[in-house]
Parts: structure tokens; C-alpha cells; sequence
């Protein structure tokens, strides 16, 4: 491997082959973990239900998100006549756009960083809202109510909840100091300072509500409630265009995951195993809380969204954020 | 600096890359899927009935207040960000007193807070 590494830079350049790695690594970081995610999906709700859930090709049906990949594959990609045709089509693209930067500014291990930007919390957001926009375009472009109304309300939900998603952070970002991620997972493991979510339980906790809406999951899934809306804002969506956007949401569910490991419980920070070990082992458990939310809690109404992002999650992290101020003042 | 633009050129190759890694399956999809026919193949799903009228109409208006006090709010956020970054320095200490960051902190802080007061006050978050 190493001999093969150094070949291909004195073929392509240092620069080249380091962007080439990093982007096959991402691009299957991506994959697997879709249908990894899939597959867990099913089965811890299964697990919840006290059903089997997929059983039927690989070891515990393992294989199934494969093969249903590749019938989609198979699928025919109908564009409905009514539709606005550039918008339909660049809707799912736009939607998965920033999911590679989004996933090479997460921080690893120490070493294991794809883009150390100094300003990564910050990018991870702007980058975040772009996926925003190919929600809205695929709900609007569908000329169909039930994917307008869902597009719409991804546009209300995601605009509501990213203002605690901010503040929550920014409280981290007042004690750590930087924005970089990789900087603050050090402030939390140099000298015996602890992990944040010790002296930021309250932030965390709104990070994970505000995170769990960004990403349009349960029970703040409205913009796609089934019972509701058919399928929201991906109804018109057959084949491939509904995985892609399938991608994008898994991915950005692993995304706000790795933020909230990085930030809250000391990213790679962990004994005896190797750093990108404890990271994936924080991320999917914050990312088994977001399954078992859904099985937990009923789906909300819209005004009850709003009214708990707007009249409690905002004023919430706004106190939390002047608390944090005072006591850095003080200590 | 060198560092710190290739950070971003990376980020915008990643971009690049993006476009690509999310049409591929697209077009994959397009190139060997099946074609069918039919006189509702192209219709628009709307339970199974044929839809009435264009949903591109006029709608509650209730969104769109949302989405300017969040306008409002998510500048001032950012605002915050440098703030964060520079907060408690000594340097910044020495040279302006101990409780100035807090103070202005504050004071930027109270009048979001009461952007939303005015809002709840004004009945924004009351839906109808």
C-alpha cells in the first residue's frame, strides 16, 4: 500500500494523490455508512416493534439495502410533464452538493483530518444550508402540493432550528476559543480538561433536538409525514433521484453526528482503542439516539415545532450562551 | 496563508467532485433503466386522482414572517462567531478592561432577545 501511495505521487504530485485518497475514502464513508444506516434503520425498529425485520440475503438480511440499491437502480427515472424540468433534475444533485466537504471537515483522529480549516464550524454550517435549497427545489420544482407543502416546511423547520443549532455551538466555541474542530476536540483532551458535554449538558441537549430537526428526522419529520403529506417534498421522485436524496440525508445525519462527537464528547478522545475507532463508535451512538427517537416520541404539529424552536429552544440557548460568558468571566 | 488557501481550494475541488459523485447515479439510472407508456405514465401523484390545478398558487403568509425574523436573527448569529473567537483575551483585557466583551456581549444579546419578545408580542408565533 505505502509503495503503491508513493507511486502514484511521483505520477500525479503529492496534492493529487492525497485529494484522490481522501476522496475514495469520503466517497465510501458515504456509502456505507447509507446503507449501514438503512439497514440499522430497520432493524432497531424491528428490534422496538419485537419484529424480525430484514432476514432474508446476507447474514440478518444485511445485503438487503445492496440489492435495493441496485433495483433502483434498474428503476425508471420518470420526469412528470408538469414539472419544472432543470429545477427536477438538478434538485437531488444540489440536495448531495456539499455532502463531501461537509464530511471532509470532520475530524477523525488527530492526524486523520481531510480539510483542517480554521473556520470548520462555520463552514460545516454554511455548507449545511445547501442542501436546504435542493429540498425546497425538488419540493417546488414537483408542481405538486404535497411536495410544496413539504418543501416549505423543510424551508420553516430547518430555518427555526438553525438558529439553536448556532447557539448551542457558539457556547462551545466561547470556551474553547476557535473554530476550528479539530482545535476544540484538543482544548477537551489536553491536561484533564474534560469532555464539554460536562460543562455544557444543557447546549448539548439542544444541539441534539435542533439536530435531530435539521436533519428532517423524527419526530420532526414533517416535511415528508407520511400519513400527511405522501412522501413530502420527494414525492414526484422515482429511481435514483429518491435514493440520492436518500444519500444526502444519511450523510448529513452523519455529519451533525460527528459535529456533536466532536464538539460535545471529545471527538477521537477514548482508552485502549485507535482514535477514528472512538469517533465512529460516538457518532453511531448519537446516531442510534436519533433512530430511537423516532420510535420514542409522535410525530409534532407544526405549530408545536415552531413554538418549541422559537418560544423555548432559542431563548433556551440565548440564557445558555450569556451563563457560559459570565462564568468564563468569573473562573 | 498558503495552507489556509489550499484548505479552500480543497473544499471547492470537493465541490467539484460533488456535482459529479451525486449526478453519476443519476445518469447511470437514466442510461439503463427500462422505458414505459401510458396516458397517466407522466401525470403528477396526488392520491391516486387527477390532480386540479397547478400548485404553484398563493399561499399563508404565516412562512414568511417566519423566514424574515430568522433572516434578522441568523446575521446576528454570525455576528457572534467572531466575538466568540476573541473573547476573554488578555491582550483584549489589558487594553479595554476586564468586563467589556461581557458587557457588549450582553447588550447585543438582549436586543435579539428582544426581537423575539416583539415578535411573540406582535403574535408571530401564533398560528392560525
Amino acid at each position: 500500500m505505502p509503495a503503491l501511495i508513493a507511486a502514484l505521487e511521483g505520477m500525479l504530485g503529492t496534492w493529487l494523490t492525497q485529494f484522490l485518497l481522501g476522496f475514495t475514502a469520503l466517497a465510501a464513508l458515504i456509502t456505507l455508512n447509507a446503507m449501514f444506516m438503512v439497514w440499522f434503520e430497520r432493524k432497531v425498529s424491528a428490534w422496538v416493534q419485537g419484529r424480525l425485520g430484514p432476514m432474508e440475503h446476507g447474514p440478518q438480511g444485511t445485503l438487503q439495502t445492496l440489492l435495493d440499491v441496485i433495483k433502483l437502480l434498474g428503476k425508471e427515472p420518470i420526469i412528470p410533464a408538469k414539472v419544472d424540468r432543470t429545477t427536477f433534475i438538478l434538485a437531488p444533485v444540489v440536495a448531495f452538493l456539499p455532502a463531501l466537504v461537509l464530511l471532509s471537515l470532520l475530524p477523525y483522529s488527530e492526524d486523520l483530518v481531510f480539510t483542517n480549516a480554521e473556520s470548520g464550524i462555520l463552514l460545516v454550517f454554511a455548507f449545511g444550508g445547501v442542501s436546504l435549497m435542493g429540498v425546497f427545489m425538488g419540493g417546488w420544482s414537483s408542481n405538486n402540493k404535497y411536495a410544496l407543502l413539504g418543501g416549505v416546511r423543510a424551508v420553516s423547520q430547518n430555518i427555526a432550528y438553525e438558529l439553536p443549532l448556532l447557539l448551542s455551538t457558539m457556547a462551545v466555541v466561547l470556551s474553547a476559543g476557535t473554530l476550528n474542530i479539530s482545535k476544540i476536540v484538543q482544548v477537551q483532551t489536553a491536561g484533564g480538561f474534560g469532555w464539554f458535554f460536562m460543562y455544557q449538558p444543557l447546549a448539548l441537549i439542544i444541539y441534539i433536538i435542533a439536530a435531530t430537526a435539521e436533519t428532517n428526522r423524527a419526530p420532526f419529520d414533517i416535511p415528508e409525514a407520511e400519513s400527511e403529506l405522501v412522501a413530502g417534498f420527494h414525492t414526484e421522485y422515482p429511481a435514483m433521484g429518491f435514493a440520492v436524496f436518500f444519500l444526502a440525508e444519511y450523510t448529513y445525519m452523519f455529519v451533525v453526528c460527528g459535529v456533536g462527537a466532536a464538539l460535545f464528547l471529545g471527538g477521537n478522545h477514548g482508552p485502549w482503542l485507535p482514535g477514528p475507532c472512538w469517533f465512529l463508535i460516538k457518532v453511531y451512538f448519537l446516531l442510534f439516539l436519533m433512530v430511537m427517537f423516532r420510535w420514542t416520541f409522535p410525530r409534532l404539529r407544526f405549530d408545536q415545532l415552531m413554538d418549541l424552536a422559537w418560544k423555548l429552544l432559542i431563548p433556551l440557548s440565548l440564557a445558555n450562551l450569556m451563563v457560559t460568558a459570565l462564568v468564563i468571566k468569573l473562573v | 496563508m498558503d495552507s489556509m488557501l489550499s484548505q479552500y481550494g480543497t473544499v471547492l475541488c470537493l465541490l467539484l467532485v460533488g456535482v459529479l459523485f451525486g449526478a453519476a447515479p443519476l445518469i447511470i439510472n437514466f442510461l439503463i433503466s427500462p422505458r414505459s407508456s401510458g396516458r397517466y405514465r407522466d401525470q403528477i401523484y396526488e392520491s391516486g386522482m387527477l390532480p386540479v390545478g397547478s400548485a404553484w398558487v398563493k399561499f399563508g403568509i404565516a412562512y414568511y414572517l417566519f423566514a424574515l425574523i430568522f433572516v434578522a436573527f441568523d446575521v446576528d448569529v454570525v455576528f457572534l462567531f467572531p466575538v466568540a473567537l476573541i473573547y476573554d483575551d488578555p491582550q483584549l483585557a489589558a487594553s479595554a478592561g476586564k468586563w467589556r466583551d461581557f458587557t457588549e456581549i450582553g447588550i447585543f444579546v438582549g436586543i435579539l432577545s428582544l426581537a423575539i419578545v416583539y415578535a411573540y408580542r406582535k403574535g408571530v408565533f401564533r398560528w392560525q
